[in-house]
This record gives structure tokens, sequence and C-alpha cells, in this order.
């Protein structure tokens, strides 16, 4: 009986041991994507105050906007060339401070630093504030009598 | 009464591969004093032809829509009105020569590259080949270049006759580079050769160097853009020179290049020259028969310029290849 709790026991935790990595990922959408700087992998002392570095400040890094259940978050990658999978969901979780997104249903992670993290709720807000303002300015009356005229010349 | 408005709200770079057709269906406003309801529809449509490659830069011939999204504006695009394969079969191949001082060690075998390339693929018409030459002092052409200031036209049909190819070898290089300059040559050349269903391709055999044009990159890059036209850049200061591969040269090549949804070629130094220009001409003729085209509803009315890049859902191997953005002129402002 003690054998076979102990070997319960220990199965257990193997199981958990392994499917930590696998078992904890958040589920969310990435809905913007843009080039920006790296600065933000770059901000060392010696970055901050050596010389000037070139290549730090020609690279810019992808940035992805990622929607979860209740939090947006504003992801940067480390290099020019990391990217985020553009799938409807991708699967991520969060990393000491990072957010580790898997990649292609692999157990391999890319780890992202997190540079914004907004409650969804306030995120939509802000999105649905901008959406108005764009659709208003879009949809400005067009004058056809200066189309008109434009026409005739 | 309804009175139907259509406006089309047209793209500056008006191309084949990549534009935005917005039409508006609007019911008259003013009919709205008779007491009659207005009802407005947008329907703006973004258009994009591209092709993918995979890790060994070999274009993809099966993909499917599946596996890829559009970042329009930032925005990232999974719905798309339609994918299809591109029913763009035949080519309009114009090559652009470098003739400057800076690359006359390489000109003779350059000359030779090209004139591999225009004998090499029978499937492109003779009169659907051009060539034309930038910088070089202007001996032996015809419409020769006064110094090698001004680009010109070495032939524009029969390219492959004998006359042209003798031509071509008796061109002389030298003098500085008007790159940027003979970059808007080669658009015009494009633009007033323009044949319906046929796909623009210049295939530009260059340094990167520009000395003395009066127009900026910029300027040229978007009247590359303009015409629709993919670049196909071979680098000719990497191959006898591999530490040029560390210096500014490149970018301009690279960029354009990537900019038009073409490609950049630097040969290493141990290749055949007919091995390069064997796969210039194949990559130009696989990207085409593995091209598709993507519509989607325009994400943002945002006016100006939208930027535009395709990325992988799944598979991070693999790399898509298009013009890099479009023009929206909502309602024709």
């Amino acid at each position: 009986m003690k054998s076979t709790l102990l070997l319960a026991l220990v199965w257990t935790s193997i199981s958990m041991a392994f499917a930590a990595p696998l078992g904890i990922y958040q589920h969310g959408t990435v809905v913007r994507m843009r080039m920006g700087d790296c600065m933000l992998m770059h901000r060392g002392f010696m970055n901050q105050f050596g010389p000037p570095q070139a290549a730090a400040v020609e690279e810019s890094c992808s940035e992805y906007t990622l929607v979860a259940d209740k939090v947006v978050y504003l992801i940067v990658g480390k290099s020019s060339n990391q990217l985020v999978p553009l799938a409807e969901v991708i699967d991520f979780r969060l990393q000491n401070k990072e957010l580790a997104v898997r990649i292609d249903d692999a157990r391999k992670e890319s780890k992202f630093a997190i540079k914004e993290m907004t409650l969804r709720s306030e995120w939509e807000r802000i999105q649905k504030h901008i959406d108005d303002r764009l659709n208003e300015s879009s949809h400005q009356p067009v004058d056809t009598s200066i189309m008109a005229l434009r026409s005739r010349e | 009464m309804f009175a139907h408005g259509h406006t089309r709200s047209a793209l500056l770079a008006l191309s084949a591969f990549t534009y935005v057709l917005a039409c508006t269906a609007a019911a008259d406003e003013t009919n709205g004093s008779s007491g009659l309801p207005a009802y407005r529809s947008n329907v703006s449509e973004v258009r994009v032809t591209f092709f993918a490659t995979d890790e060994n830069n070999h274009p993809l011939p099966t993909l499917t829509k599946a596996d890829f999204a559009v970042v329009d504006n930032e925005r990232v695009v999974r719905v798309f009105r339609s994918f299809t394969h591109s029913d763009e079969t035949s080519l309009d191949v114009v090559v652009l020569l470098d003739l400057s001082e800076s690359v006359a060690p390489r000109l003779r075998a350059t000359i030779i590259d090209v004139l591999q390339l225009v004998a090499r693929e029978r499937s492109i018409p003779d009169d659907n080949v051009a060539v034309l030459s930038f910088g070089g002092t202007g001996g032996g052409m015809s419409g020769g270049t006064s110094g090698g200031l001004q680009p010109a036209v070495l032939c524009s049909s029969g390219c492959r006759s004998s006359d042209s190819a003798s031509k071509l070898l008796g061109v002389k290089g030298g003098g500085t580079t008007p790159l940027f300059d003979a970059l808007i040559f080669g658009a015009d050349f494009i633009a007033q050769h323009r044949r319906a269903g046929v796909r623009p391709v210049l295939i530009l055999f260059s340094d990167d160097y520009d000395t003395i044009s009066l127009h900026s990159a910029p300027e040229a890059l978007q009247a590359v853009l303009d015409e629709g036209a993919l670049i196909y850049s071979v680098d000719m200061g990497k191959s006898g020179n591999q530490s040029s591969n560390q210096g500014s040269g490149s970018m301009f090549l690279r960029r354009v290049s990537d900019a038009t949804g073409g490609r950049y070629f630097s040969f290493s130094v141990g290749s055949s020259r007919q091995d390069d220009d064997a796969a210039v001409l194949n990559a130009v003729l696989e990207d085409l028969h593995a091209s598709y085209v993507v519509t989607y509803d325009l994400p943002s009315h945002e006016a100006g310029f939208h930027s535009l890049r395709l990325l992988p859902t799944h598979n991070l191997n693999l790399t898509f290849h298009s013009r890099n953005g479009y023009y929206y002129e909502p309602n024709g402002r």
C-alpha cells in the first residue's frame, strides 16, 4: 500500500514537472504589429552612458499587441528577426517578467519583453474611441461642388 | 428618388500588383429632405500579389490562406475576401546595367551575363526584353549617353539579335553613377511600354553606389513602386570583392528589391557566371509561377501611405515577398 502511494506520488511529481511548461499556457491573439526600436533591450549602463553603437541604433524590433482574456500586452522582440507567429490564437505564458510564446505548437518558446500591460476593458474603450475618431474623419462630407469644378477643369 | 454616386478611391501608386479599389455607393444626402431614407455603403478592397520562399530561398509552389496574415498599417488581417493563384503569366523584362567607373573591372563579365540572360529564356518574347544602361562613356551606343550622365536604351526589342549583342559588347565603362536617375528612367520606360496582363520586372545590375543623380533614393524607389515593377537586383560589387559585403553599398539594392517584392542577389566568388544569370532568371520565372493574389477589406480608412507586410501564421521559416505598401486616398481627396 505504501509503495503504491509512493509510486503514485513520484509519478504525479514527475508529471507535474514536465507538464508545467505546457499546461499553464494562456491564449491570445495578436491584433497589431509594428517595427519599433530595440532600445528596451539595450538599457544597460554601458548602452545608456557608453559610446553610441550604430548597430543598436539602427536595429528595429517587432512590437506586438497581444490581446488575452483579461489583459492586453504590448510585447517587444529582442532582435530584428524575432517574430511571433500570427495565427488566430497563440499560446503564451508569463515567465520572469517576460512573455514566452509557444512557436508552432512545439515545445520551443520565444521570449519577448513586456513593454506595457493594460486591462482589456480599458484597452477596448481606448480602441473604440480611436476608431470613432477615425470614422468621423473619414466620413466628413465631400463638397461635391468643388469636385464638379475640378472635373470641369 | 435615389441617385447613386459612385466614387473610386484611387491609389497614387496605381499598379497591377497591389492596389486599393474603393467604391462608394451612396444615396444622395439631399434626398433626406424629401422624407425618403438615405443609404450609404463603402466597399474598399486591397489587392496584394505576392510569393513565398522557404528557408532555402526557394519559392513555395503550394500555399494556403491559413499560412499567412497581412499586416496593413500595423493591423493584422487574417480574414480575406479571396485568395487565388496570380493569373499573370508573362513578363516584361527590363535589364538596367550600371556602366560606371566603379564597376569597370567587372563590366565585361557583367555584359556577358546580361547577354546570356537575354538569350537564355525563350519563353519571354524578344519584344518583351529591353536593356538600358547608365553611367559609362557613351562609346558605341545608339542614343548614346553624353559623358554617361543620361541613362540610355541599348535595345528595346530584338535584343537577341547579333546587332544588339555587338552593341552591348561595344559599350565602354567609366564615369559617374546616376543610379537613382537611372531607376526613374527605367520606371518611365516601363510606363511607356506597359501592356495589360504583363508583369514588369526590372533586373538591376549595379554595385549600388550613386554619385551624381539629380533625384534622391526615395524618389527613385517611389517611381518604381508607382509602376508596380518588381526589382531583382544583382550586386556587382559583391562578386569580385567579398569585403564590400560589410559596406553600406548594398543597402539600397536590398531595400529597393524588398520594397517592390523582388529579390536581391549577391553571388559568391566561386560561382560561375552561367550559374549566376540562370539563377536570376530562374528566380524571376519561378516567383511568377508561384505568385498568389490575396484581397481583403481595407482595415482602416486612414488617408496616405499604408505599410504592408505578409508574415507567417505557423511556419516562421517562410518569407513572403510583396511590395511594402500602397497609397489610399479616400473619396478622391
